[in-house]
């Protein structure tokens, strides 16, 4: 019975220790910083701007911007500034898939796809066929057509922004509870699974010890 | 400590890999149907306490505790590590499938060389002694860890010096804190259930 009673305490510790443990970390978890850069980038006007960031939202500073069009060519490459930020004017206008690479063997690509682009970059140099022709039948000034466009563009990103900065910031969440607490469970039920399989060699090795003292 | 895909050249990868199954193989001959409830509570240990950032330095460093994985598994700590740099990669994102690996070798290469290193040495009668040598365990396998990064970091373009400088510095308050963490875990084990410690080292 003393004997018994032993192990059974200090397991008992044990398991106390590790559920302190997950009591301590849960409340951190949404504030969770991970080991992981993100990239996002949106365009805005004739200029995408890229943001590098790990999860929870600190800053990927000073790191390695490149930029490729899909047939892999690099079109210009940068670093982030102290708020993990870099723009550029765009440089082609076809997906563009921008790869930040941060120190320690952090890296991360986002692509921008070409429609996001297209319309705004074409409008002042060739607007679209149909507003051309009306713009001829109408008699109006194709300059007032691309200004026109111009403003709609402007006010368009400036009632986006709020939206774009939506979406950086979810992106920033890192791991939710059930991905943790799901995580361990994977864990615990992998190890039992090993358990299981060595306790039936155990006794398969056991009856066959046992058979060959019969005989 | 996670190395993200598409970092490294195929022939590190495969070397991380191949190295990475020759611990797990030598660490499940080596562990005791006893010790298996043991493994899963450290590896959800690992799994866990990746989520908690270091906020010192320049960039997104996390607990590791290698460590003491080495010291109270042995050998055991690879298939650990293993299983837990997995899930990190399934459900946080972390490192990458390609890199599992070699992100296994850097964290568990170090915990092994704990256990040799310092196994013993943590029985110690004198508690201060004892106490010192939980710290340098828990220091020094951040540091080593963070070197085998930069190893691997120099097949990238990276000089291994100016990588293992990055490294060293951003981890240095990590090893700090990692050398705390085990000193205390160790002087707990220690009241509670010393024959842990001591029956580990005797079995491998």
């Amino acid at each position: 019975m003393l004997l018994d009673r032993k192990p059974r305490r200090s397991w008992g510790a044990t398991l106390t220790v590790l559920a302190l443990g997950i009591i301590v970390a849960l409340p951190m978890v949404s504030q969770v910083w991970a080991h992981k850069v993100n990239v996002f980038a949106w365009v805005e006007g004739d200029t995408v701007f890229v943001e590098g960031y790990f999860p929870g939202g600190k800053k990927s500073q000073d790191s390695l911007v490149e930029v490729f069009n899909p047939a892999g060519t690099k079109l210009l490459e940068g670093r982030t500034n102290e708020k993990g930020e870099f723009s550029f004017k765009i440089p082609e206008r076809t997906d563009l898939k921008i790869v930040l690479t941060a120190s320690m063997g952090h890296k991360n690509d986002f692509i921008v796809p070409a429609r996001d682009f297209v319309e705004v970059g074409s409008s002042p140099s060739s607007p679209p066929q149909s507003f051309a022709v009306s713009a001829k039948d109408s008699s109006a000034h194709p300059t007032d057509l691309s200004q026109l466009e111009g403003m709609i563009d402007r006010a368009l990103d400036r009632k986006l922004a709020p939206v774009i900065k939506l979406i950086r910031d979810t992106r920033k969440e890192g791991p939710t509870i059930t991905e943790i607490v799901g995580g361990i469970g994977y864990i615990f039920g992998l190890f039992g699974l090993v358990m299981y399989l060595k306790s039936r060699n155990k006794k398969r090795r056991q009856e066959s010890g046992d058979r060959s003292l019969e005989g | 400590m996670h190395i993200s895909e598409g970092v490294l050249s195929a022939p590190v990868l495969l070397t991380g890999a191949a190295l990475t199954a020759a611990g797990v193989a030598v660490g499940l001959k080596k562990m005791d149907y006893e010790k298996i409830p043991q493994v899963a509570v450290l590896t959800s240990a690992f799994f866990v306490v990746s989520l908690i950032r270091v906020p010192v330095g320049p960039s997104a460093v996390h607990l590791v505790l290698n460590g003491l994985l080495g010291l109270v598994l042995g050998w055991a700590a690879f298939p650990a590590i293993l299983v837990g740099v997995a899930l990190q990669g399934l459900l946080f994102q972390f490192g990458g499938l390609t890199t599992l690996g070699v992100n296994t070798f850097t964290m568990a290469m170090p915990a092994i060389l704990c256990y040799y290193l310092f196994g013993r040495g943590i029985a110690h009668k004198h508690s201060g002694v004892a106490t010192a040598l939980a710290f340098a365990c828990g220091f020094f396998a951040i540091l080593l860890s963070s070197l085998l990064v930069a190893l691997c970091l120099i097949f990238t373009g990276e000089s291994f010096l100016q990588a293992a400088k990055v490294l060293v510095l951003a981890h240095l308050p990590v090893m700090v804190l990692e050398g705390v963490v085990v000193a205390f875990c160790l002087a707990f084990l220690m009241k509670v259930k010393p024959e842990l410690l001591g029956a580990t080292h005797a079995a491998g």
